[in-house]
């Protein structure tokens, strides 16, 4: 009678610590929301879904969208980010509106707009408590598997078969400027995320400058796993 | 025919109507014209002059075509031109660095396209 007793309390204690660690994480998101309102996140990020569908709308993001941001960043990347942001993309959010021409060539206007938080490491890690709760359901998750993989079948497929780079920095090598740098890509990108938007890119932005391919999952693992690696 | 039939039949008919300018302004709303479309996909290496000095060129192993060169566009086709838009410079044994935007453009938004490119260089291809 006494075991059961003991029993029965243990399981109460247990119940009320998982409530508690359930009710602390949603309190923690809830406090993450105020840090984002109070920051005003909105005034530049796309805080809610749909995606914009027309190029007018799109020349008139200021930032990149945040209503999948749970779907998208590794969250100890956003927690670091948050704290000390830096530029992403080179051109700008989009690089259209950050180009200037010389004669007939384009540069770049200057070093782009960089995200104006700066917030301490508690607020940091309660907003992104709360931007890792907003979430695509419909990305399939657990489809990226990370492992071994050929670095250099994966950089043939991403330079030579597919100019990856015309578009995107390499760490250490360069590369095109209009879309953002896979400098620390493995960091701060999601490996379920990465296979989805290369997979279809306009399934998260409808008019998104980057080209869709043609690839089979062999091909998505390999430039995911090469992409991970980049840290 | 009594007074609610033809009530049913003004109400279905102004549904009709209703859905039929729905789905017009949809399709428009769907389609882009080709200069916004050119400046989006285009520009970032052909460039703003369409010369192909974009802020992309210094970094590609090839650098993109001149779209307002007769010289450089009048050898193509426009089936050519349309095809290497919509499945990539390979597709015309060109190179990869041009990559495939059929998946983000329409085929009627490629064919605009190229009628842009056309009025770009002044040129016709050869027939």
């Amino acid at each position: 009678m006494k075991e059961e007793v003991t029993r029965v309390n243990r399981m109460i204690v247990l119940c009320c610590l998982m409530l508690a660690v359930m009710f602390g994480t949603s309190a923690m998101a809830a406090d993450g929301k105020g840090i984002v309102d109070k920051n005003k996140c909105g005034s530049c990020h796309k805080m809610s879904g749909p995606a914009v569908k027309t190029i007018a709308e799109v020349m008139k993001r200021k930032a990149p969208d945040l209503f999948y941001a749970g779907s998208k960043f590794n969250k100890d990347w956003l927690v670091g980010y948050l704290q000390n942001p830096t530029t992403l993309r080179p051109a700008g959010t989009v690089y259209l509106n950050n180009i200037t021409t010389e004669g007939d060539t384009d540069k770049v206007k200057g070093a782009p707009d960089k995200c104006a938080s700066k917030l301490s490491a508690g607020d940091a890690a309660a907003a992104a408590d709360y931007l890792m709760t907003l979430k695509d359901k419909s990305m399939k998750t657990g489809v990226a598997k990370i492992g071994d993989f050929s670095s250099a079948r994966a950089k043939l497929l991403m330079t030579k078969d597919n100019a990856c780079n015309a578009c995107h920095e390499l760490p250490k090598k360069g590369g095109g400027l209009s879309c953002p740098t896979f400098d620390g890509i493995g960091a701060r990108l999601n490996p379920d995320w990465m296979y989805s938007f290369i997979q279809d890119p306009t399934h998260w932005d409808p008019r998104v400058w980057m080209a869709k391919g043609t690839f089979d999952d062999a091909q998505l693992q390999l430039m995911v796993n090469y992409l991970s690696s980049l840290k | 025919m009594n007074r609610m039939d033809i009530s049913r039949k003004l109400v279905i008919g102004f549904l009709f109507a209703a859905s039929l300018f729905a789905m017009s302004a949809m399709k428009a709303e769907a389609a882009e014209k080709a200069v916004d479309n050119y400046n989006l996909h285009c520009v970032q290496c052909h460039g703003s002059a369409g010369t192909g000095k974009g802020i992309n060129a210094p970094f590609l192993a090839v650098q993109p075509r001149n779209h307002t060169s007769d010289k450089d566009m009048s050898s193509l086709t426009d089936s050519n031109v349309f095809k290497a838009i919509k499945e990539g410079g390979i597709a015309v044994g060109k190179s990869t660095q041009m990559p495939p935007f059929g998946g983000v453009l329409t085929d009627a938004e490629i064919n605009d396209l190229v009628k842009h490119l056309r009025a770009m260089c002044k040129c016709k291809g050869p027939a």
